[in-house]
This record gives C-alpha cells, sequence and structure tokens, in this order.
C-alpha cells in the first residue's frame, strides 16, 4: 500500500482496488481533495470514474485500498456510515424514486448534520420543485430529476458531495442552470467530487481535473494548466 | 319471519358476520404477508406458523403456572396476550430475517420459498410433535364476554371487537406506510436499497423491523384468533395458501389492496357458504383466477416492470454430465440392476418421483419458471388414473392415457392462466390454481375424500403383461422414465429447447427477434404438465392409490426441492435429487411425527449450504478442474499481458 500523505486533503483514495463479480473495474486508484475544492474525474466511458464514487460511497462491496475521509477509514464502513459522516452521492441514474412525490423525495435523506440548506434556499434555486411539490417524483423532465436529485443532497448538511454526471442528457439551458448551482455551492464551501464527460462544462468550475485510464488516475492538472493541457486531455478522452 | 332471497335471515346474517370475521384475519393476514413481499421481495409462506406462534404465545401465557410451576407467575390473560404477543412473536420474526431470510434477498424467488415453507414446516412440525392435531381452547375474555340482541341477529360483542380491531390495525399500518416518513423510507428502499442507504439509513436493519412488523402482525392475529378458532398447530397452514391468493387478488406488495379484498373476500366466502356451500372452500381462488384474466396485476396492483425469468440453471454445455446418449445407456444398467438392490417397490418410487423431477425441471429449470402448484398435475392424473382403472374397470394403458389426458389440459389451462406473470406471482398464481383441484379432490364424491381412491387394480398392460407382478410393474416403470428422460433431453436439445434457453437467458431480446415467448413458455408448462401427468398416472398404478397428498401442495414444494438439491437445469440432477428425496424420506419414515420438521429442515439446509444442488457442485467442481488445467499449460508459455487486455477488463467492469 502506498503511503498516505496528508496534505490537508479531506479525501484521500489510495491504491483502490475494485472489482464487479469477476471483473476488475479500479486498479489501484489515487488521488485526493482538499476542503472547498472542486475535483473532477474525467475520462472515457468504462475508464472506473463511477466505480471510484461508488467505492467511496460504500455501494463496491469487492474493493481494496484505502479511502480517508476527515482522518477517518472508510473503506470497511457501510454505505449508511459513510453517509452520516457528511458526504453525500447524487448517482448518475439520479435515483429519483417513482413511488415518492418530489416533496418526499426531497425530504427523504435525514439530516445529518446542521448547516443544511434551508427549504426556501433550495427552492431560490430550484423554483420548479416547489410548484411540482406534489407530483410523482418520475413525472419530472430529466432535467427538473436532476435538480430534484441535486436538491435532496443539499437540505441533509453534509458538505462534501460525489456528484455523478450532473449534465448527461440534459439541454444546454439547463446544464447553465446546473452549472450556476455548482458555482454557487462552491461560493458557499462546499467540497465536491464530480465525474464529468463534457469536459467544457467540468472546465469552467473545476479546481483540478483528474484523468481515469484504466481504472486509475494516470494524470492530474491545476486549473491554471488546464490551456497548456487542453490537447493532451482532449486525447485522453479521444474528442 | 319474512326470507331474504329465500334463505332465512338469521342464517344470512350469521354467515356474513362469520364472513367479515374471516376477512378480518384475512386482511391482517395478506396486509403483513403484502408488506412483506412489498418491502423485501420474499413470498412469506412462514406466515401461517407464525400466526399459529401467536395463538399458541396467547395459550401459554393464560397457562403460565402450569408451564412453568415453581416461578409464582401469575396466569397472564387476554389483555395482556394482545400487547406482549405480538411483540415476542415479532422478536422471533427479527431473529428469523437475521439468521435465515436475509441470506436469501439477493437470491433467485425459489430459494426464498423454499426457505420460508422449511422454516414453516420445521415451526408447524415441532408443534405438531407437542400438540398433536387436537385444538385447545381459549376462552374470550369477561370484558367482551356476551351479545348484542340486534333485532335481526345476535352480535356477539368479541366478533364485534375483532371487526373493529383488525380495521383500525390495518387503516393505521397503511397510513404509516402511506402517509409517513417511516414509510417513505420503505417505500425508497423497495425501490432503490442502495441509494437509500447512501442517504444514511440503516437499510438492512429497517427490512429487519419491517418483517418483525409483519410477522408481529400476524403474531396479533392469532391473539385475537385464539377465543375463535381452537389453538391447534394446523391453524396457520390451512390459512395461508388462502392468504396468499387474497394478496394476489389485491395486487401484490398493494398495502390497500391486501386489506380491502382480505374484507372482500371474507364476507364473499360467507355468502357462498349461504348460497352454494359447496363453493365456499373454492370461492376465492376462482374469484382470484378471475381477477387475473382480467387484470393481471391484481385489482389494486400496479403493473410492475417486467420481471426477467429465473435463470438457475447449472447446467454446463458439453459436460460429461450433459450428455443425453451416454446417461440414457448407465441410467438404463443402473435402472435394470436397482429391483437386485432395493425391493422393486422402492426402485418405482425413486423412477416416479424422479420423472415427476425431469418434468418439473423442463419448466423451471429450462424456462425459468417458478411453478408450485405441480401438484395439481400429479395428483389429478393419479386420481383419473385410479378412478378409470377402479370404477370403470379399464385397462391400465387406456387408464394412464386418460390420466395423462386430464392433466394435459389442466396444465393448458393453469398455463394459459399463469404464463402472462413472472418469478413469485408466477409461483403465486399456479399454487393458488393448484388449490382449486386440490378442494375439489376434498370434496368430490368419486375421490373419496381422506381416504383417497384405495386398492387400484395393477391389471395387464395391453392385455398380457400382468402388472401385479413387480419385476413386470418395475420394468414397465423404468421404461416409462427413460422414455420420459429421452423425452425432456430431446425437447431441450431441440431448436425448441434453444429458443427457450434464449427466453431464459433474455427474454425482451428473444421477443424483438421475433419469438413469441409467451407461446413457447406455455407449450414448455403443457409438456411439464403432461409428463408429470405421466408420472402421477404411473405411481397411482404402482402404489395402487389416489390420495389428497398426491394433489397438496407440500408435493410441489417436494418436487421443487428435489430439483434443487440435485441440480437446477442440469440433465441429471432432478434424478439425483429425486433419489435423495426418497431416501431421506425411506430414513425419517421410522421418525414417526418428527418427519415433517425434519423435512423442514432439509428445505432449510439446502437453501444456506447446498444451492446449486448436486450436480451443479460436481459442474463447478469439474470447470475449475479444467480450469486450472488450462492455467497450467498457459504457465509454460510466458504470460502476455497486453494493454489492450487491460483495456477490455476496465471497460467490462465499468459499464455496470
Amino acid at each position: 500500500m502506498s503511503k498516505l500523505e496528508n496534505n490537508g486533503a479531506i479525501l484521500t483514495v489510495a491504491d483502490l482496488h475494485a472489482w464487479y463479480g469477476e471483473s476488475k473495474a479500479l486498479h489501484g486508484m489515487n488521488f485526493h481533495v482538499k476542503p472547498g475544492e472542486l475535483v473532477t474525474l474525467l475520462g472515457r466511458n468504462g475508464a472506473g470514474k463511477t466505480t471510484a464514487l461508488r467505492s467511496i460511497m460504500g455501494l463496491v462491496r469487492r474493493k481494496s485500498g484505502a479511502i480517508r475521509f476527515a482522518d477517518e477509514e472508510l473503506s470497511h464502513r457501510p454505505a449508511e456510515f459513510i453517509a452520516r459522516r457528511g458526504i453525500a452521492y447524487c448517482p448518475e441514474e439520479r435515483g429519483i424514486f417513482a413511488s415518492l412525490s418530489v416533496g418526499e423525495n426531497l425530504e427523504l435523506p435525514p439530516v445529518i448534520a446542521t448547516g443544511g440548506m434551508p427549504i426556501d434556499e433550495i427552492f431560490a434555486l430550484f423554483p420548479n420543485l416547489k410548484r411540482r411539490w406534489s407530483s410523482q417524483g418520475t413525472k419530472l423532465s430529466g432535467g427538473e430529476q436532476q435538480m430534484l436529485a441535486i436538491a435532496r443532497i443539499l437540505r441533509t448538511g453534509a458538505k462534501f458531495l460525489l456528484l455523478d454526471e450532473p449534465t448527461e442528457g440534459l439541454a444546454p439551458v439547463i446544464v447553465q442552470q446546473i452549472a450556476a448551482v455548482i458555482q454557487r455551492l462552491k461560493e458557499q464551501g462546499y467540497t465536491l467530487l464530480m465525474v464529468e464527460q463534457n469536459f467544457r462544462f467540468a472546465a469552467k468550475l473545476a479546481d483540478r481535473y483528474c484523468v481515469v485510464e484504466h481504472g486509475r488516475v494516470v494524470e492530474t492538472f491545476r486549473r491554471d494548466e488546464l490551456d497548456a493541457a487542453t490537447h493532451k486531455i482532449e486525447v485522453y478522452l479521444g474528442v | 319471519m319474512t326470507d331474504l332471497l329465500g334463505v332465512p335471515p338469521a342464517l344470512l346474517f350469521g354467515q356474513l358476520l362469520v364472513g367479515l370475521i374471516n376477512g378480518s384475519f384475512y386482511a391482517m393476514m395478506s396486509l403483513g404477508v403484502a408488506i412483506i413481499f412489498g418491502m423485501l421481495r420474499i413470498g412469506n409462506f412462514v406466515h401461517g406458523a407464525q400466526y399459529m406462534l401467536g395463538a399458541f404465545g396467547a395459550w401459554y401465557l393464560l397457562r403460565l403456572p402450569e408451564l412453568l410451576p415453581g416461578l409464582g407467575l401469575p396466569s397472564l390473560g387476554y389483555w395482556w396476550a394482545f400487547f406482549i404477543v405480538p411483540v415476542v412473536v415479532g422478536m422471533i420474526g427479527a431473529l428469523m430475517e437475521r439468521l435465515f431470510i436475509r441470506r436469501v434477498y439477493d437470491l433467485e424467488h425459489a430459494y426464498g420459498l423454499l426457505l420460508t415453507v422449511g422454516l414453516a414446516m420445521v415451526i408447524e412440525g415441532l408443534f405438531n410433535v407437542a400438540y398433536g392435531a387436537a385444538g385447545q381452547t381459549y376462552g374470550v375474555p369477561d370484558a367482551l364476554k356476551g351479545g348484542i340482541n340486534l333485532g335481526f341477529m345476535f352480535l356477539p360483542i368479541y366478533r364485534a371487537w375483532v371487526i373493529g380491531a383488525a380495521l383500525v390495525i390495518c387503516f393505521g399500518a397503511w397510513f404509516v406506510i402511506e402517509r409517513t416518513k417511516l414509510g417513505s423510507y420503505l417505500r425508497a428502499a423497495t425501490e432503490n436499497p442502495d441509494l437509500v442507504r447512501a442517504f444514511g439509513i440503516n437499510v438492512p436493519r429497517m427490512l429487519m423491523l419491517t418483517y418483525a412488523f409483519g410477522v408481529g402482525l400476524a403474531g396479533l392475529a392469532g391473539v385475537m384468533a385464539a377465543p375463535i378458532y381452537q389453538v391447534s398447530p394446523q391453524m396457520g397452514q390451512s390459512i395461508i395458501v388462502t392468504i396468499f391468493a387474497v394478496v394476489v387478488i389485491g395486487g401484490m406488495g398493494s398495502i390497500f389492496g391486501a386489506i380491502v379484498s382480505g374484507l372482500m373476500l371474507g364476507l364473499i366466502e360467507g355468502l357462498t357458504k349461504v348460497f352454494y356451500p359447496e363453493a365456499s372452500t373454492t370461492v376465492i381462488f376462482i374469484i382470484m383466477t378471475i381477477v387475473l384474466v382480467f387484470r393481471p396485476a391484481g385489482l389494486f396492483g400496479r403493473e410492475t416492470s417486467s420481471h426477467t425469468v429465473a435463470d438457475l440453471s447449472s447446467g454446463r454445455v458439453g459436460s460429461i454430465l450433459e450428455n443425453s446418449r451416454l446417461w440414457l445407456l448407465i441410467l438404463a444398467v443402473i435402472g435394470a440392476a436397482l429391483p437386485f438392490v432395493v425391493y422393486p417397490i422402492f426402485g418405482m418410487k425413486i423412477l416416479c418421483l424422479a420423472l415427476f423431477a425431469c418434468a418439473y425441471n423442463l419448466i423451471f429449470g429450462y424456462v425459468g419458471l417458478l411453478a408450485f402448484g405441480h401438484a395439481a398435475f400429479y395428483g389429478s392424473a393419479a386420481y383419473v388414473t385410479a378412478h378409470a382403472a377402479t370404477a370403470w374397470g379399464l385397462p391400465p394403458e387406456i387408464s394412464i392415457f386418460l390420466g395423462i389426458c386430464v392433466s394435459t389440459m389442466i396444465g393448458a389451462l393453469f398455463g394459459w392462466l399463469a404464463i402472462r406473470r413472472q418469478g413469485l406471482y408466477f409461483a403465486m398464481i399456479t399454487l393458488a390454481l393448484a388449490q382449486i383441484v386440490y378442494f375439489y379432490a376434498v370434496q368430490s364424491g368419486w375421490t373419496h375424500g381422506e381416504d383417497g381412491i384405495q386398492s387400484v387394480p395393477r391389471g395387464r398392460l395391453f392385455g398380457f403383461i400382468d402388472l401385479n407382478n413387480s419385476l413386470n410393474m418395475y420394468y414397465v416403470t423404468l421404461a416409462v422414465f427413460l422414455a420420459g428422460f429421452a423425452f425432456v433431453n430431446r425437447i431441450v436439445r431441440s431448436p425448441f429447447g434453444r429458443t427457450l434457453k434464449s427466453i431464459r437467458e433474455n427474454e425482451p431480446r428473444a421477443i424483438s427477434l421475433g419469438y413469441h415467448a409467451d407461446r413457447f413458455k406455455l407449450i414448455a408448462f403443457i409438456l411439464s404438465a403432461m409428463l408429470s401427468g405421466v408420472a402421477g398416472s404411473m405411481k397411482a398404478i404402482i402404489f395402487q392409490l389416489a390420495s389428497l397428498a398426491d394433489v397438496f401442495f407440500m408435493t410441489s414444494a417436494d418436487v421443487l426441492l428435489m430439483t434443487l438439491i440435485g441440480g437446477v437445469g442440469t440433465m441429471l440432477g432432478p434424478v439425483v435429487g429425486a433419489t435423495i428425496v426418497a431416501v431421506l424420506q425411506r430414513e425419517f419414515a421410522s421418525f414417526g411425527a418428527w418427519v415433517v420438521a425434519m423435512q423442514g429442515a432439509i428445505f432449510v439446509l439446502c437453501v444456506l449450504f447446498l444451492r446449486k444442488g448436486v450436480i451443479g457442485t460436481l459442474e463447478e467442481f469439474l470447470s475449475n478442474r479444467e480450469e486450472r488445467r488450462h492455467s497450467a499449460l498457459d504457465e509454460i508459455k510466458p504470460m502476455d499481458r497486453s494493454p489492450l487486455s487491460q483495456t477490455a477488463e476496465a471497460d467490462a467492469g465499468g459499464v455496470r
């Protein structure tokens, strides 16, 4: 196992391996996130980005390696324990519950710490949700569902958010709206780890970019290195 | 006094009251089953046993001083029981969830079904050993004694209390699940347990508590039932299948549906008792059939997303254990030698069960449909054959042919009704349909009720083979078995069988390729029913008996067990499984009353430790050995791990 340098990081992932049944998805992943930072995992389909988020959240059962969050080892903890430590997860498929109304969906995740976003502020950010409060959760449009999925985890007081492809399949105007929300979250001091394939969207927001390939982080860029590295990243992403 | 609809009003209202009482219990019980099914995806067959535990709990509390003398414990009456027993039964439920049920959440429904059936057999079997079939009486509490004369009828206060309390409890439970925060956790966890965990909710514990709550409801129903019905080990067994029918009618997993249809069906049952008593035991199952034709999802059920069929098959293409010619020969040799090793009658029992299991394997192993009503085909063929040979004096070949015809027709009808559903739904529906056949056999004159049709003449096959000679009978049975075995393997290896396989592995894809999946499944189901009929008809001639046990749902559970023990979807599995079960049954026979409990324990152990079955486990061993041999060969050459192969690996993992 590689040494765990604690250079002020709130989340450190070291030598993380993960399997789905027989097939291995992560091959020794290393990266860290500092408090207040927005780190984006970039990479092609199947590179292991989603698996990394799911592993941090405790949703991948077969894994080895270290996941340290706020000086606590989480790699052997169940998901409910990890959530109570202040990590919140917004899955790629959004995970809106069909048998719950919009309101019930929004109020589902229990509050785990003080300082969560008050409901009025959530309505200010996402006015649509107020209007559709008692509709069935899955009757919302794709963009509204994404907003609900993000809004849902802001209420709980978790300050470390895992966002899996928040812009996937959404109209440009909605993508802009979500970018504005994420910008606002950064300003409010949230720490974010985001998986994104939409590099142009991520470029505007992220502080650092980790390029994931074959289940490991192959290169990391800071925002100020971006101009020089754009070509390299595009090669990695195959665009 | 004037008659209403030609019936004295006292009788009408009396039966309506009985119906409402039964309906209250149906509602409470099916509510528990619906909650457990909805949240845990488990068909809780042990619900009846847990209801029985509730009734016995109340009875125990009353007799505390006698049961535990010397401790100076007081006798605790009804009201104590009303509050203590549901909690205790719920805790027992929590323990059962922790120890057993939790292990099958991620597995196919067949395992949960067998596990809960096994647990019910263990509990009911043990109580049967302790208390026998005799019922214990439990008095009505003093505060609820007496009754009110309503003018048109006499209403006992206790019965009014049961109806009122059941309504309050049911709608309370409905409110909690549909309208509260706790309920929203439960509903969300049903849809996506992982995500709910990721929100910080301890889903495993919540599921345990949900199960405990459902079980506690059964316990409470048991306490409330104690003063009305007799407290007996059989009280749960007689209600559980009806409960499942009620849940199917209401729409599986629909809480509201379970409550409303429970009450409604109790009333309908009461009315049937007045106007057409013969149908009163089957009316619920008949209604279920009608509901299924017009609303397959049940009265209040939402159409659930299409389940894929179960693929439990552990057969391995090209394995030596799947070589049908080789094994047909080996089985023929073993079969020919068998009567010189064991009694021919025991050999014939094995052959009959093996043929039955092969037939079942066709639908369960190769189509992936969890049928749970094969007793209907086996038993109806046995009855018809026995009746034709006994009452009509027909020769054995004609009797057997008639038996097979009837089972095939019943199979076509049941298949047509059930084929549109999958998984546990399919199991429930086939079970309930089979139950109609069972109650018909109980009531009908020609089946001779509890006695069954005895002393069936074996006669002369084709006029010249005297079947009274046990070796003749044995070799005829062997020939029939081998023909059935070969027939199943021929089907499985035919283009038809390959289509079945493709449906099992990916039904939507098979449909999109233009196959009428339902038609293929129906044909396979009918063939399976037909072969089960062959086994049942042979059984009637061999043992010269057709009895209620043949149509009872335990026979359906037994054949499922045989297939699982042997290895689902393997060629030899059913044969091996039938042999094991037959031997176990023979060995257990000497334990008398303990048999049921021990058989239940086998069910449980098989689900926990032998899920792949004997042949499946053997296949795994063989394939591992083969792999080891291959990798040993690979090691001689230097391993070539190109970056390309790594990419493929990562991709395979990532796209999940």
